[in-house]
């Protein structure tokens, strides 16, 4: 949808020169996310330094009718930050300020664009953190993992994204500024920042994010254990939970990633394991020793080939870099893959390992896997070759046949990533038309006019639609009224 | 008795079974909501039967209050209308626990007491421990996000709360969430439901993430010569390595409500984890209290059982006094002068390391306490606090705004909802925020 040269003199008017990408090969920089098949440029891109211009864009737009798709730093993996419908796209990048450090309240308050990991670097040297880690921490902004509900591997202890938001500035699809939840814990009314947490830019701009820090742990203790199958090494994650622990992280590695990780890498993890699990706790000191000898044990008692046990911050970063290293050691395999981040119940583990391999044997592709075990959250990397669109065909029946799979155990179609673009036809086969046409409705009371990332998240599902109903229980016969 | 009242009276019955509508005037009366009788109790045994009880009431517009365990019914504005109280407490099944992935589903009328029988033998627990929780149910816990000492560790029912299956005000059956302990598909709905007192959808079933229970425990008093040096011993704590699951501020009235001692201020402090661990974060703690002026005394296990029972004293005002982490003991202090100029001394407790205070104290009268609660709403506005009358009778709540202001922005908002879902104003009318 071609923009009016009016909108982009008025849009110049708020934002300076300097504050528009409208030239062809700079809008194609951001015509995707990182899950680069969706593809969609928009027609322009805005790059505001205030929730002011923010709120004058959104207004503008608003009168106009005109789409409009917010970026963090695009690292997303669902096709989110891009534009299908062309309009405006309003880059947050510019917005990176941290507003406030307020360790004696446990808070900080922030704009969008801030990287993750700037501000833990902003407060480790006083013993902080903020505790959302998505791999992508060193390149994905806060206002991004606002969005979409980041979670990230320490997340099995200390929760995903939602968790540690205590309030929000919100510029909506309607054209106000709200200021939801704040530094105090308590707020009457309903938990709008709770659900504007995940609403992945449907409801609107988050222009300010007010976050809970915590304390760094006193101790930290990585172990990896390697086992001779995925089956026995999911064996011993249940018998660590069920021992009452909760690690801070407890991630597995899949044979063929192990090898991907190997050849590439030099990480080194031991050659012959069929599984290898990456747990780390932390905590105070004498809980965690104490927690470490008892997960060791039981790694062995449940047949472990091999457990290490990292000796100090060196070993533990070396534990740790294949696992990081992990989605770009498989490009050594093949050229691409699609991922997902479906969840199973964690007691289901073994049970989806052994669908995925027949998925894979059925539809004659490699799946490795590297995954946020302790909760379920699986990250199967569907292995292709794009230059073949046979094979790309075959990867993406593997990948429904998988989300099925999921959803068949209980699951779940997203565990961090998000809906988007790619999962928006997915989620019909989690929720049913009451479901879908609720969350659509509550939508509608943020961006009335739906010109927020439109295409995203809610899919274009009947029961979606302006003014469905969905069906109510029959009452009784011959009833009063 | 309206010309509809015996229709609608047989439809009730044709839905739930005669047996599970009341509507003798002596059983309605003592079912009244401040003040206010229903013309029925209906006591649906499925969520089904809620659903369909819903329609009929939507069609008929009839008001409509849940109740559980009947613990909060004093909170919120006094209803503007009442016909029906829809009793929840048959819907009590546990309907799926899976100990191996720390969840469980359960229906809304599932008495805290019940679920922590069943986890408990397994050695897990739901962390939520408001007082007077055992006899509270799941769907009034979420409705009113109700939470004690634990949720310095564990969070709140918002952080606990994975999966809602509600009945809208129009009877339609509504999932939100899912059933894993991580999930990001769609919007983030259980959120929305927790604390909305049921002002958007009658809860019908909860699926809720499990804790492992703790190896061990142990609790410490220190007890300060004022708030003032309480409050340095909660700052020390906040900036340590120390990961206590319950701090808890009390001022003189609350620790003699205790019977733990006679103090003007002091602070409770439980840790659990594996044994060695609770000692040696146990020695960390006294060397704060010591830096403080005060000693650490150990503490038996049941001084958690009798502070619940104190911090809901029957009859009394309750309200939560919510304030920055630095400021607890500043605003206590206040508080206790502001409940003492109107008369009667107020047990003050809270969650220290999170400003989350609560004060309990004798009723007086309405005018009174709106002149308090004005002044501390005063005190705490600035750094964006909020006091919210959690108990009174029904003649301070019309007289006081119990919720008190709100953003007007978030509020419309608010109203949006409201008005989205449950246009007619059938589900609890008139009790929330900005009498929704
Ligand atoms: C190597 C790699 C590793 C990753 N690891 C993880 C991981 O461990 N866990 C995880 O959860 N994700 C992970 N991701 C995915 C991605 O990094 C996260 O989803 C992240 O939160 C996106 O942040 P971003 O700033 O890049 O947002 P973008 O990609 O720019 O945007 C994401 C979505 O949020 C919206 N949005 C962005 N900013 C705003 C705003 N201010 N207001 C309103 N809407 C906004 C966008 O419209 C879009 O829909 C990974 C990605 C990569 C490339």
């Amino acid at each position: 949808m071609p923009l009016g040269p009016g909108l982009l003199d008025e849009l110049t008017r708020i934002l300076g020169p300097d504050g528009l990408v409208a030239s062809e090969e700079g809008r194609l920089v951001y015509e995707c996310d990182m899950h680069t098949f969706y593809k969609g440029a928009p027609d322009v891109v805005a790059l505001p330094k205030s929730t002011a211009e923010v709120l004058a864009i959104v207004r503008l737009c608003r009168r106009e009718r005109v789409p409009i798709v917010p970026r963090g730093s695009g690292t997303g993996l669902i096709g989110g930050a891009m534009a299908p419908h062309g309009g405006v796209m309003i880059g947050l990048n510019r917005m990176t300020r941290i507003l406030e450090i307020d360790l004696a309240n446990r808070s900080a308050t922030v704009q969008p664009g801030l990287i993750n990991l700037w501000l833990t670097r902003a407060v480790q040297e006083r013993g902080w953190f903020f505790a959302p880690d998505p791999s992508s921490q060193m390149v994905s902004s806060i206002g991004g993992n606002v969005s979409t509900n980041a979670g990230g591997p320490h997340c099995l202890k200390y929760g995903i994204t939602a968790n540690h938001v205590l309030g929000l500035e919100l510029v909506t699809g309607a054209g106000e500024v709200v200021r939801l939840g704040g530094k105090v814990a308590d707020h009457a009314g309903y938990d709008l920042t709770g659900v504007a947490v995940g609403s992945e830019g449907t409801f609107g701009l988050v222009t300010t994010v007010t976050v809970r820090l915590l304390h760094t742990a006193e101790a930290v203790r990585t172990i990896l254990a390697s086992f001779g199958s995925i089956e026995t090494a999911s064996e011993a994650v249940s018998a660590i939970i069920a021992a009452g622990i909760i690690p801070a992280a407890l991630e597995m590695l899949d044979e063929l990633m192990i090898q991907a990780i190997n050849a590439g890498t030099g990480a080194a993890y031991p050659k012959d394991a069929g599984a290898v699990l990456l747990i780390e706790l932390d905590g105070p000191r004498a809980e965690v020793e104490a927690q470490a000898e008892r997960v060791a044990a039981i790694c062995r008692e449940r047949g472990a080939l091999d457990v290490r046990v990292a000796r100090d911050e060196a070993e533990r970063a070396l534990l740790w870099k294949g696992r990081k290293e992990a989605a770009g050691a498989v490009g050594r395999l093949a050229p691409t893959y699609l991922l997902q981040d479906a969840v199973v119940p964690r007691s289901r583990l073994p049970e989806i390992m052994r669908e995925l391999r027949a998925i894979a044997e059925r539809h004659r592709v490699q799946i490795a896997n590297v995954f946020h075990a302790g909760d379920g959250n699986l990250h199967p990397l569907i292995l292709y070759d794009d230059r073949n669109p046979e094979e790309l065909e075959r990867a993406k029946a593997a990948n429904e046949a998988l989300l099925h799979a999921c959803i068949a155990m209980g699951g779940t179609i997203t565990g961090e990533h998000g809906v988007g673009l790619d999962k928006v036809k997915n989620l019909s086969l989690q929720y049913g038309d009451a479901d879908l046409n609720f969350m659509a409705r509550l939508r509608g009371i943020f961006d009335p006019d739906r010109i927020m990332n439109p295409g995203k998240l809610l899919p274009s599902h009947p029961a979606c639609g302006e003014g469905f109903r969905p069906a109510r229980p029959r009452l009784p016969e011959g009833a009063w009224v | 008795m309206s010309v509809l009242a015996r229709p609608i009276g047989g439809a009730l019955a044709a839905i739930v079974g005669q047996e599970a509508v009341v509507d003798d005037r002596a059983a309605c009366a003592s079912a009244a909501v401040d003040g206010l009788a229903p013309r029925w109790i209906v006591r649906p045994a499925s969520l089904d039967e809620v659903s369909r009880v819903l329609a009929l009431a939507w069609d008929a517009e009839l008001a409509v209050v849940p109740r559980g365990g009947g613990h909060a019914l004093e909170l919120g504005h006094p209803p503007s209308r009442l016909d029906l109280v829809l009793d929840l407490r048959r819907l009590d099944h546990v309907v799926e626990y899976n100990p191996d992935d720390l969840t469980v589903t359960v229906e809304a009328g599932a008495t805290m007491e019940a679920l922590t029988a069943r986890v408990g033998a397994r050695r897990q627990l739901l962390p939520l421990d408001p007082g007077g929780v055992e006899r509270r149910t799941l769907g009034g816990l979420a409705a009113t996000n109700a939470s004690g000492p634990l949720r310095a560790r564990y969070g709140t029912l918002r952080d606990l709360l994975l999966g809602v299956r509600f009945v809208q005000a129009d009877g339609v059956v509504t999932w939100g969430g899912a059933k894993v302990v991580k999930s990001v598909s769609g919007y983030d709905v259980p959120k929305l439901m927790v604390g909305a007192l049921g002002t958007l959808g009658v809860l019908g079933e909860l699926t809720l993430r499990l804790h492992p229970a703790p190896p061990f425990e142990a609790t410490w008093l220190a007890a300060f010569k004022d708030l003032a040096a309480a409050q340095a011993f909660i700052a020390r704590l906040v900036d340590s390595t120390v990961q206590p699951n319950r701090v808890e501020l009390l001022n003189r009235a609350a620790l003699g409500a205790c019977g733990a001692g006679d103090a003007p201020a002091a602070v409770a402090v439980s840790i659990a984890t594996a044994e060695e661990a609770v000692r040696a974060q146990g020695q960390m703690v006294s060397r704060f209290a010591r830096e403080a002026g005060a000693t650490l005394l150990p503490l038996d296990a049941s001084f958690w059982t009798a502070y619940g029972r104190a911090t809901t004293p029957e009859g009394a005002i309750a309200l939560a006094v919510g304030t920055l982490v630095t400021l607890v003991g500043e605003t206590a202090a206040e508080t206790e002068r502001a409940v003492a100029a109107a008369g009667p001394a107020a047990a003050i407790t809270g969650s220290a390391t999170l400003g989350s205070l609560r004060a309990t104290f004798p009723t007086v009268e309405p005018r009174a306490v709106r002149a308090l609660v004005e002044r501390l709403r005063a005190l705490v506005a600035p750094v964006g606090g909020s006091v919210i009358i959690q108990r009174a009778p029904a003649a301070v709540r019309a007289a006081v705004d119990p919720w008190g202001p709100l953003e007007p922005d978030a509020f419309a908002l608010m109203r949006g909802l409201k008005d989205e879902f449950d246009a007619k104003r059938v589900l609890n009318p008139g009790r929330f925020v900005g009498g929704l």
